[in-house]
């Protein structure tokens, strides 16, 4: 016991990422990047800006203070929770679009705890409201999981509608039933018991120690995904759900739980928003960050470690673009744009390059006919 | 009688195979031939010739006298009156008959609207015509295989076609369909002159329905013989009369106790049709069970419903005296079976993952591989990959690779390497050699006997007979979802059990043993 | 109750419905095809700002609605190419596309017109009101169908005519055909690519059109995410009806009427319960469906 116990523990120290990403796959990645740059900068140049003055106030206004540095973490947390959470049930096979309308109903299930729990500590009601909102996402992924499994209704469509309805009933809530009664704030629930809210680690700034759940959760989704044995079951189930049950994986548990594991990730971060940055539900409680965070995923080919990384890139140019809106008038959706043309370069990837290949080698073959020709 | 279709000299080279060689035939007006052969054989490629899918490596095609170089294309067969049907229908499910056939040179009413009663009027035609009998308003999504069948044959006979071809036409089908197909197939011959080609495994049928049949064997011509003239024996002996080409790797050996027993297992194919029949077999310790027979006579269906991965209708599978009948993949292998699939490339291997993850899919969760079998030690994993590759003689340029870098000989190792590593006392193998160059097959076969020789209990699914002769203790037959024969080794010929692959022959209680 | 259900909510039903039924009819033709545009959202919103954008510039609304056409055509093109060309997943390129949307239209709002959030102008010429000649004159029915603007005519038309293309001419035939089994298309020698980029194309026409109503006939004005997920109900609607227009545009109208009734039951249920049901019932017909054909498949 002891001899497997320190077994785990160096092998833990061993890391390494688990699958290196492709060669080809990531110099297409430095590509589309600097394509999507430089089409940023046509852009600004049209609008009569100066292209590079603007690129640098993006990443001073993303790194440059200690400040700004800790909204980008900030950022780089919720986008990379909610690319993981996109990637663990992607890799068995699951594509979950829901994940918006379950991190709605994390926020939600945390910001009655925070509010209606009351006689325990701060800390105990943190505890309780963490579990609240990863038990309701998880739930509420629950659903349209186990109609895939059970009768093989398209998850994407069913999670994309149940998005809309999470979102409506959350809003409900907030304006109904649950809807503060405190003077002068104008929405949202009644707010959570202050010493159970998330502490700023950095002031003025949204970096809380929030981020200290979201490690502890990556870490464990990303050894769960890249380390463990049920990680290399959901591979094969996500890659060959027929070879995987043939080998003996009991494909239609794991991808359920795959599932509700994505939506517990996506009540997490409801929680972290709401106990972070809030203090209540508030209906604007994401701006769409699942999906943001579900194409950092999916430009990663649902690789944990370079969701991470990606979400960190893409948190540089989400805060630098608002910075560099505020220096020099430029509007932040630029970044959108930006964003988008990454997106569309590295989902076509693959496609561009067999066509450029099959081009050459037509090309080359007309060469060589005429070469015969000329002979 | 008028020739209508000549093949002269005709070979066709694919990569690695020469799927026919040296072809000389020729084909007469209002006649219906019949060509048979094993599986890979050449018929399907000598007719994908005749339809323009292929062009002839070397040789020439001639129909109704004209040439069909220099470019032939499947357009171009159905002008010179050639038309074929698949084995896999052409049909859009939710479209009507009439919809079906004409697809792509609909009526048009007012130059604009399609002209549903034109074109249900030009189907009745059609099929009063030929007497095939089809609704033009009905949908083909809810019509029986045998109707949907009829549907392709009049979608093929729209353009006038004066040779059909029809690819296994009777595999899907049931008796009663069958016994229809045939009786259009003589209206057409007789009344409108037609010539049918038919490819079929089915030797009674070739008596019942064929004027002429031509033989394959291995890419050529072996024969063709009037119908009348020969007999269900001299074409089977045809057919599969050949010499074993590899030496006898048997050694004698006194077989256990029972092992996997199989009762009256009834189970239903893709379609929903009845694909086994009430199997019975039992499997010993240290024998090799072969089960011979034609494809699509229920070997797929039969094999996975061992590897629970079809559901079954009825009966029993009964491994060491339990009931496995309703157990998942998972249970029954910790119950002690392993398996070689058919498809291997889709349900053997996946192709995406490097060889190493392939090899462990199964034991990750051992001690071996694991901590407490949450932490994958894929350091552990590697080694034991290394090991296997080399043990297997698996050719690849690194474990870490993706399977689908491997050539198919060392694809089938790696699945070969898996399952019997295994160490199961029973084991289950479907085509162990099919697309396997001969260094493989030879290598393969020599495993396979080790495993018989420590004991092990195996059941043989093959579609080379070569193979089941060489390997096997006993030997069953199966036909259409049927035992209809039990031989040990040596007391059976391949000539004779043909007759009862075919359908020839059905021995004593065979199919209730 | 009378104050509730009267004309004027049919009216304000049939307004409502409107840009979800036009982007509806898009969406069904690449359903039709066997295409899932979920970039239908985006399509809506870059065709109502350059309907806006034209109309503002050249002072007509003739010019708005070219332009809007314009970018439904290159949207068309760009989402035919990636998806069918490129082989990309059209999931990734419908959501990108919802993103570049927003990113686009907000961008050229604020550097174009200066403004934030919202763009209206007396100089935006909206799309004409027509009433009808006759019907106008009749008291209920006058009321209710007489006064629309032009794209709402346009919207009932299309219907008709798209389940008459769809169901009752050859090129329908050979659309469903391309989606449901492009083999037997290929087989009688047509194209089913060809069919899927003309399917795409009239998608990203129809769902710009969509927008040019909401941004000159619904209102006369661009608003920030002013599609505010119609493209989503509008999917939702295609898979309700099961790609048949008919059905597609009563569910179109249903949801409209839901719409509608939300605001005025307000006093009595929160509206968000109300816009809740389209999604949920949608949800149900899916499953109501596959246990339908399941079902039929077992007998």
């Amino acid at each position: 016991m002891n001899n497997s116990l320190m077994q785990t523990l160096r092998a833990l120290v061993r890391l390494k990422p688990s699958k290196k990403l492709e060669r080809d796959y990531l110099v297409s990645l430095v590509i589309a990047v600097a394509l999507a740059f430089v089409v940023g900068a046509g852009i600004l140049l049209i609008c009569g800006h100066n292209p590079i003055a603007c690129y640098a106030s993006l990443f001073k206004g993303a790194l440059g203070t200690k400040r700004a540095f800790a909204n980008t973490l900030a950022k780089t947390m919720t986008l990379a929770l909610c690319g993981l959470a996109m990637s663990v049930a992607a890799k068995a096979g699951m594509f979950n679009v829901g994940g918006e309308g379950q991190l709605y109903f994390g926020a939600m299930a945390a910001a009655i705890v925070g509010a209606y729990v009351k006689g325990l500590p701060g800390w105990a009601v943190t505890l309780l409201a963490l579990l609240a909102a990863v038990a309701a996402g998880g739930l509420f992924a629950l659903l349209p999981g186990w109609l895939k499994v059970q009768w093989k209704v398209d998850e994407v469509i069913t999670t994309i509608m149940l998005n809309t309805a999470a979102i409506y009933f959350c809003t409900y809530l907030a304006n109904g039933p649950l809807k503060t009664t405190e003077k002068g704030i104008a929405q949202g629930t009644a707010s959570i018991m202050k010493e159970a809210s998330l502490q700023k680690l950095v002031p003025l700034s949204n970096l809380t120690t929030g981020i200290f759940y979201a490690a502890v959760a990556a870490l464990l989704i990303w050894y769960l995904m890249s380390r463990s044995t049920t990680g290399f079951e959901m591979k094969l189930t996500g890659n060959n759900d027929r070879f995987a049950l043939y080998g003996g994986v009991s494909t239609k548990k794991l991808m359920l739980w795959s599932m509700v594991l994505s939506g517990m990730l996506c009540g997490l971060v409801g929680m972290l928003e709401t106990f972070g940055l809030h203090g209540r539900f508030i209906v604007s409680v994401s701006n769409e960050f699942y999906f943001d965070g579900m194409l950092v995923a999916m430009i990663m080919r649902y690789n944990p470690l370079g969701t991470m990384l990606m979400s960190f890139f893409f948190a540089i140019l989400n805060i630098g673009g608002r910075a560099m809106e505020r220096s020099a008038g430029i509007p932040s959706e630029l970044i959108l744009i930006v964003q988008s043309v990454i997106i569309f370069f590295m989902a076509a990837e693959g496609g561009i390059r067999t066509s450029l290949k099959n081009r050459a080698a037509v090309r080359k073959a007309r060469r060589e006919a005429a070469r015969k020709e000329a002979v | 009688m008028k020739e209508i279709v000549r093949f002269s000299h005709v070979s066709m080279q694919f990569p690695g195979t020469l799927a026919n060689d040296d072809i000389s035939l020729s084909i007469y007006e209002g006649e219906v031939f019949a060509l048979v052969g094993e599986n890979g054989a050449g018929k399907s490629t000598l007719m994908n010739l005749l339809y323009g899918l292929h062009q002839p490596t070397l040789g020439e095609i001639h129909i109704s006298g004209l040439p069909t170089a220099p470019v032939h294309s499947p357009e171009k067969a159905m002008r010179m009156g050639v038309s074929m049907v698949h084995q896999h229908f052409k049909l859009v499910p939710s479209f009507t008959v009439a919809q079906n056939i004409l697809l792509g040179h609909e009526p048009k009413k007012w130059g604009l609207f399609y002209d549903e009663k034109a074109a249900n009027e030009t189907v009745r035609q059609l099929s009063e015509t030929y007497g095939l009998e089809v609704n033009p308003t009905d949908v083909v999504r809810d019509l029986s295989i045998g109707l949907q069948q009829r549907v392709e044959i009049l979608k093929a006979l729209r353009t006038g076609a004066k040779v059909l071809i029809l690819d296994e036409p009777t595999a899907v089908l049931t008796a009663q369909e069958t016994e229809e197909l045939f009786a259009v197939i003589r209206r057409i011959v007789k009344e409108k002159n037609m010539t049918v080609i038919m490819i079929t495994h089915r030797l009674p049928e070739v008596m019942q329905i064929s004027d002429r049949v031509g033989v394959m064997r291995r890419g050529r011509m072996i024969d063709v013989l009037r119908t009348r003239d020969t007999s269900e024996q001299g074409i089977s002996s045809l057919m599969v009369g050949r010499d074993v080409i590899f030496d006898d790797l048997r050694t004698e050996q006194e077989s256990g106790e029972e092992k996997l027993v199989i009762r009256g297992l009834m189970a239903n194919n893709d379609r929903m049709l009845p694909a086994l029949r009430g199997v019975s077999l039992s499997v010993h310790a240290g024998e090799i069970v072969g089960v011979c027979g034609v494809e699509g006579n229920g070997q797929t269906e039969l094999s996975e419903c061992i590897m629970g991965m079809r559901p079954q209708t009825g009966g029993s599978v009964i491994l060491n005296g339990k009931d496995i009948s309703r157990l998942s993949p998972r249970k029954i292998r910790e119950m002690g079976v392993s398996f070689i699939p058919e498809d291997r490339l889709s349900t053997g291997v996946d192709q995406k993952s490097s060889i190493e993850e392939n090899l462990a899919l199964g034991k990750h969760r051992t001690r071996d591989f694991s901590l407490l079998g949450i932490h994958l030690r894929r350091g552990k994993v590697k080694q034991y990959a290394k090991q296997l590759e080399k043990q297997f003689d698996i050719r690849c340029a690194g474990v870490d690779e993706p399977v689908q870098s491997l050539s198919g000989g060392n694809v089938q190792k790696v699945v070969i390497a898996r399952e019997f590593s295994f160490d199961t006392p029973v084991l289950v193998i479907c085509q162990p050699t099919r697309g396997v160059d001969i260094g493989a097959i030879e290598f393969i076969h020599e495993r396979i006997i080790e495993k018989r020789n420590e004991g092990c209990a195996i059941l043989l699914i093959s579609a080379d007979l070569d193979e089941l002769f060489r390997l096997s203790d006993t030997l069953v037959t199966l036909y259409d979802g049927n035992i209809t024969g039990r031989f040990k080794a040596g007391e059976i010929t391949m000539e004779e059990i043909g007759f009862y692959m075919l359908g020839a022959k059905v021995q004593e209680g065979g199919s209730h043993e | 109750m009378g104050e509730i259900f009267n004309v004027l909510l049919l009216q304000t039903t049939l307004r409502s419905a409107t840009p979800v039924v036009l982007a509806a009819m898009g969406c069904l033709l690449t359903q039709h095809v066997n295409m899932t545009n979920i970039g239908i959202d985006g399509m809506m919103l870059i065709g109502a700002f350059f309907a806006v954008l034209g109309s503002y510039f050249f002072g007509s609304w003739a010019a708005g609605l070219g332009l809007a056409i314009l970018c439904g055509i290159l949207l068309g093109l760009f989402y035919y190419v990636f998806v069918i060309k490129f082989g990309s997943d059209e999931f990734i390129i419908g959501v990108a596309l919802n993103i570049f949307a927003g990113g686009l239209t907000v961008f050229l709002l604020r550097t174009v017109f200066q403004v934030k959030g919202a763009f209206s102008d007396p100089a935006l010429v909206p799309l004409p009101t027509i009433h009808l000649p006759l019907i106008r004159h009749i008291p209920v029915l006058g009321q209710l169908l007489s006064g629309h603007t032009l794209l709402v005519y346009v919207s009932w038309a299309l219907v008709l005519i798209l389940w008459a293309f769809i169901y009752k001419t050859p090129a329908g035939v050979h659309l469903r055909a391309s989606g449901e089994y492009p083999a037997a298309l290929t087989a009688c020698g047509k194209s089913p690519e060809k069919m899927k980029c003309f399917a795409s194309v009239a998608c990203g026409i129809l769902a710009c059109v969509a927008g040019a109503h909401l941004s000159l006939g619904y209102l006369t004005m661009f608003a920030e995410n002013m599609s505010a997920s119609r493209g989503y109900v509008a999917f939702a609607c295609v898979i309700f009806g099961r790609g048949n227009p008919l059905i597609v545009f009563l569910a179109a109208l249903l949801f409209g009427f839901i719409d509608a009734l939300g605001l005025r039951l307000q006093n009595y249920i929160p509206s968000d319960l109300t816009a809740m049901a389209p999604y949920l019932v949608t949800v149900v017909m899916m499953v109501v469906v596959v246990l339908w054909e399941r079902r039929k498949k077992k007998s």
